[in-house]
């Protein structure tokens, strides 16, 4: 039973979560690799392996929502967060839930955002690009899968109307548009829609507070010459990073801390999209056909 | 998919009827890894119109040097035993979908 949680069987899920639990337990929980030396993250904890697909049909999750599910993981800290993040995915998926419109219902949500509408709702060719794969998802929750053509025909027309931008933040805005220009069905659609939206809001907040990609590119060039001199050796990753800027260049260190702390708040993005996907399996129809407990 | 290596690149690339996807990789490249993915649904998408094959440059460094592959990933499409495009770095799902329909015109 494709797309069906745990293909209706309690025994598939208490097998998942007792495996995740046994990893949590141990230590061998992890971010990333997905599976190595016994350390596992979200997907190598269940299968034992670094095979998303493999989740995704052992479990009856959609392959592009398992695909995501590192995603949302990683935008938990610390990692207590994201271990309980991780269990209450699992706990919270009920059993026979019908979840083959869940990724639609996901993309649909995320392209219904309305910092995105805002932007391109400036250009019509990138907003009627919006609605109309806004209405193939729907199309497709409501059962009437368009077919290849549909999807290719939208798609080359939102890649086409995102070149016709040239300003950076809504050229960014028509990527997130072109990235959902598929169907659900489609391993990376999600995962790609749900990254270019946190890389647009990322880049909205960075604007408010005047952080440019010049001052990203002369962090970078004083790191990397630090690299080669050996200066503020003493330090290390953000910290070396920190010290240099403070005592060389102190108005760019108070702008690259707001940077720092505006990345970090970026995350946020991805831990409401992993509650928002729970709460949509939580309340997805149960197939018929069960397995009797 | 296919992986190709110096020995047999010739044969599997060069001489395809068909146009071919080249995917430039190697193991220590975190891009190209989230990128297999993507290469390998389009893989099942295109096997009607296009072949994708796998070269690793680590493995197969006299291919890199011949197709002066100077950072991956590198994608490169040959067509009747030329190349006919490339594109490097990071592509999104939809780019190289774009990029695969103007160089391949798959359907």
């Amino acid at each position: 039973m494709a797309n069906i949680a745990f293909h209706g069987d309690p025994a598939v899920k208490a097998q998942a979560l007792e495996r995740l639990r046994r990893h949590i337990a141990a230590g061998s929980f992890v971010y990333f690799p997905a599976w190595e030396e016994g350390k596992a993250n979200v997907i190598g904890a269940v299968v034992e392996a670094d095979d998303t697909p493999a989740y995704a049909e052992q479990l009856g999750y959609p392959l592009a929502l398992a695909e995501t599910l590192p995603a949302f993981v990683n935008g938990f800290r610390p990692q207590a967060e994201a271990e309980r993040f991780a269990q209450a995915w699992l706990e919270r998926t009920p059993v026979g839930a019908d979840l083959s419109r869940i990724v639609s219902q996901l993309v649909l949500d995320l392209l219904a955002n309305p910092e995105l509408a805002a932007l391109t709702e400036r250009h019509p060719e990138v907003e009627d690009g919006r609605r109309a794969i806004m209405a193939l998802h729907q199309r497709a929750m409501d059962g009437d899968e368009p077919d290849r053509k549909a999807w290719k025909v939208a798609r080359m027309a939102a890649v086409a109307a995102t070149d016709k931008l040239s300003e950076t933040t809504e050229h960014r805005a028509g990527q997130v548009v072109e990235a959902a220009a598929w169907p659900g069905t489609m391993r990376t659609v999600l995962r790609d829609t749900l990254n270019g939206l946190g890389t647009l809001e990322l880049h909205l907040a960075l604007s408010r507070i005047g952080w440019t990609e010049e001052d990203e590119s002369r962090v970078f060039h004083i790191r990397e010459k630090a690299e080669t001199d050996g200066y503020k050796a003493e330090f290390s990753g953000l910290d070396r990073v920190l010290a240099i800027l403070d005592a060389d260049h102190s108005a760019l260190a108070d702008q690259f801390r707001l940077r720092v702390e505006l990345v970090e708040k970026s995350s946020a993005r991805y831990r409401a999209a992993g509650w928002k996907a729970l709460e949509m399996m939580e309340n997805a129809p149960l197939a018929t056909a069960q397995v009797p407990a | 998919m296919r992986h190709a290596t110096e020995q047999d690149f010739d044969e599997i690339v060069m001489k395809n009827d068909k146009p071919v996807l080249v995917d430039f990789w190697a193991p220590w490249c975190a891009p190209c890894k989230a990128l297999a993915p993507t290469l390998d649904e389009m893989a099942e998408e295109y096997a009607g119109e296009m072949e994708i094959v796998k070269v690793d440059i680590e493995a197969n460094p006299g291919l890199a040097e011949r197709f002066e592959v100077r950072g991956i990933p590198l994608l490169m499409i040959v067509k009747d035993g030329a190349e006919a495009a490339r594109t490097f770095g990071t592509l999104s799902r939809s780019r190289l979908d774009a990029f695969v329909d103007t160089h391949v015109g798959a359907q």
